[in-house]
């Protein structure tokens, strides 16, 4: 009966073009333990981590598509308790039977520890642990703790980042688990040095320095203690990048990446490794790699005048990736950063500190141009950078309207809460 | 005029940000044309601290904290000399709680401070933390002013004798205590990230002053164009305070 319920609120919210994690809120309110009742099918997927859930779960979701499997997930990034349960209860018989063949589930990392037991999880997969969002967690440790307590009785797959060691500190804990690790060797990215890694120094096992062969990004690299920590079989190792032609090999197969970063190649790595335990052919995913759409707004290119790119920033590690993507264009340019602070963001915004905002000085940035609830602390975060042609805007509107008036091209970034807005703002104001 | 800088443990306690105070200090330094020079110094490195006019400490993970505890005791007697001979000593948060006798951590680890100072910090549980955006009034010298910040930590930080300022929204030292961070006049002790110094020109320059007196006396530092740093801090008070 409840269930009828939910779905009819559902139903009347999609119809006013609304949805997310409203009927889940509502279903939860009913039943706290609504979860708990549903009977999930043979393949239950979750995927963890900081950075590139979405993306990682949106692949693995059209990969099992693409083999024939009946398949849902929480598409749209609806990664609380509340977004799972609004997805179940839409895709259920009223004797609460999912009706899928596979469920695919982005989860909070901080969400892990509610649902976790209650899904019966099949395939675990986690990314990433990178510095996001502190005002939530506190600190890493506690989010890596909370990820950790669910893992001393789970027997199924247990899908690792092995370049990550706050990742590959999970296995310690998984004593049943299938544990299987996906990696990426050096490539043209890799340094042996670096200057964006703020976690990774110290072994979890046995707190002596981690050494490091080299790094690919942020903490993610190669490393290793005296101790034997980080010394795995990497059964889905990426063994060589082609950034010219897009493709990588793994396996002595050659595979289409869907963006081409370091982190893409990563993300396409745990969906191989994900398939691959699941008895689902590579083909399906690279079928996917080679079509695949990343979400509005990211990365996406509009005609403001001439060239416009938009991009998410939430974090350090990917803000730094978003930015030395920015500056492999030498035509001259106008840069608007729209940073805000609400919870989705993040409420404390010092971490626009420890991103490398000093990567998007060079002759050819004229103007930077800052917007969003907090706009004057990117200013001033450019400011203590050296940089002059700072131009605040309190909103967002205003500064869309200077660079369309402005000749040179356009790169806009903005925060989680800001992005959709600001998109509809540009594609007003774009032809 | 140079100011010289010893940064501690930048490689471990480098939390929320709280490198930009660094760049703050250094940039406002330079902009006043007084050579700027920062040194780091991490875990066994031999370096001797009363050299520096102004020695930093930011904030760090319980874990961090740990693993340089030995090594921050070690050089205690040298710190002491530092401060003797008139050298300013900005502290956040992990630093902060350092300087004073002990610091009980979340899962009921004691580790011994500095014992500078009477203060002492007791962990609350792990789920329990203050954690917001904050808002002081300063009183430093008989000279008030507003500041913002945003605070983080699960310490609760217990008899301070000689707070740096009035909590006006936020937390503070611990929870609804009114009064926030540590001031004697050669140390400024603070819960404040965000980081702490670029919305709040006044204390980088009074911390400027302070670690410039050192070596050269009362210096008079010319006035800077802070519209934006104010107008940031003017945003955050009224936001914070309305609330």
């Amino acid at each position: 009966m409840k269930l009828l319920l939910i779905k009819g609120i559902h139903f009347l919210l999609s119809l006013m073009g609304r949805g997310g994690s409203l009927p889940g809120t509502i279903a939860l309110k009913m039943d706290a333990d609504i979860l708990k009742k549903f009977k999930m099918p043979e393949k239950v997927i979750m995927v963890t981590g900081t950075n590139g859930k979405t993306t990682t779960s949106n692949l693995i979701v059209e990969s099992f598509a693409k083999a024939g499997y009946r398949v849902i997930g929480n598409r749209k990034g609806d990664n609380l308790k509340e977004g799972i349960v609004t997805l179940l209860c839409t895709h259920s018989s009223l004797r609460y039977e999912v009706q899928a063949d596979v469920v695919v589930l982005e989860v909070d990392e901080l969400t892990v520890m509610r649902v976790f037991k209650d899904l019966g999880v099949t395939t675990f997969v986690v990314n990433n642990f990178f510095r996001d969002q502190l005002d939530r967690a506190g600190e890493m440790e506690t989010i890596v703790r909370r990820i950790e307590s669910v893992l001393d009785d789970y027997e199924g797959h247990l899908i690792l980042n092995a370049n990550d060691p706050n990742v590959v500190r999970l296995a310690d804990r998984a004593k049943k688990a299938d544990i299987h690790y996906y990696g990426v060797g050096k490539n043209a990215v890799s340094s042996e040095t670096s200057n964006e890694a703020s976690e990774g120094k110290f072994c979890p096992r046995c707190g002596r320095p981690l050494h490091y062969d080299y790094y690919q990004y942020s903490h993610i690299g190669k490393f290793a203690c005296e101790c034997g920590f980080g010394k795995n079989d990497i059964e889905y190792f990426v063994d060589a990048i082609d950034y010219e032609n897009e493709t990588f090999t793994m396996n002595q197969k050659t595979y289409h990446s869907f963006q081409n970063a370091i982190y893409a190649i990563y993300n396409c790595a745990a969906v191989l490794c994900c398939m691959g335990v699941n008895g689902v052919s590579d083909e399906c995913a690279n079928e996917v790699f080679k079509t695949f759409t990343m979400h509005k707004g990211r990365n996406e290119l509009f005609d403001l005048n001439g060239k416009c790119l938009l991009n998410l920033v939430k974090n350090p590690t990917g803000a730094n990736e978003v930015m030395k993507a920015i500056m492999k264009n030498h035509e001259d340019k106008n840069i608007m950063i729209i940073l805000n602070d609400h919870d989705q963001d993040g409420r404390d915004v010092s971490w626009i500190w420890d991103a490398h905002f000093d990567l998007l000085i060079d002759e050819h940035t004229k103007r930077i141009l800052c917007s969003g609830t907090r706009a004057y602390d990117i200013a001033l975060r450019m400011k203590y950078e050296g940089y002059e042609n700072i131009e605040v805007y309190e909103h967002v509107e205003d500064g869309i309207i200077r660079l369309k008036e402005l000749k040179e091209d356009a790169y806009v970034i903005a925060t989680y809460t800001a992005l959709q807005s600001t998109r509809s703002i540009i594609r007003r104001h774009a032809s | 005029m140079n100011l010289k800088i010893c940064w501690m443990y930048h490689d471990l306690m480098d939390l929320y940000g709280d490198k930009g105070n660094v760049q703050v200090l250094k940039i406002r330094a330079q902009k006043r044309h007084i050579e700027c020079i920062v040194d780091t110094c991490s875990l066994k490195e031999e370096k001797d601290l009363s050299n520096y006019d102004l020695l930093f400490i930011g904030g760090g993970a319980d874990k961090e904290q740990s693993l340089l505890v030995e090594d921050l005791l070690s050089r205690k007697e040298n710190i002491q000399k530092a401060m003797d001979e008139g050298s300013f000593v900005l502290l956040i948060c992990g630093g902060y709680q350092l300087f004073g006798k002990y610091y009980l951590d979340g899962d009921g680890n004691k580790i011994e401070g500095l014992g500078f100072f009477d203060y002492y910090t007791e962990s609350a549980s792990r789920d329990v933390r203050c954690i917001g955006n904050i808002a002081i009034e300063a009183d430093v010298e008989g000279e008030k002013f507003k500041a913002v910040g945003f605070e983080n930590h699960g310490g609760q930080t217990k008899n301070v004798s000689t707070p740096f300022g009035r909590v006006l929204s936020g937390q503070g030292n611990s929870f609804g205590c009114g009064f926030e961070g540590f001031y004697n006049g050669s140390v400024l002790g603070t819960y404040m990230h965000g980081p702490l110094l670029p919305k709040n020109p006044q204390i980088a320059d009074l911390i400027l002053r302070k670690a410039l007196k050192k070596r050269y006396g009362d210096v008079k530092l010319e006035q800077l164009d802070d519209t934006l740093e104010n107008k940031a801090r003017e945003v955050m008070l009224t936001r914070i305070l309305k609330a």
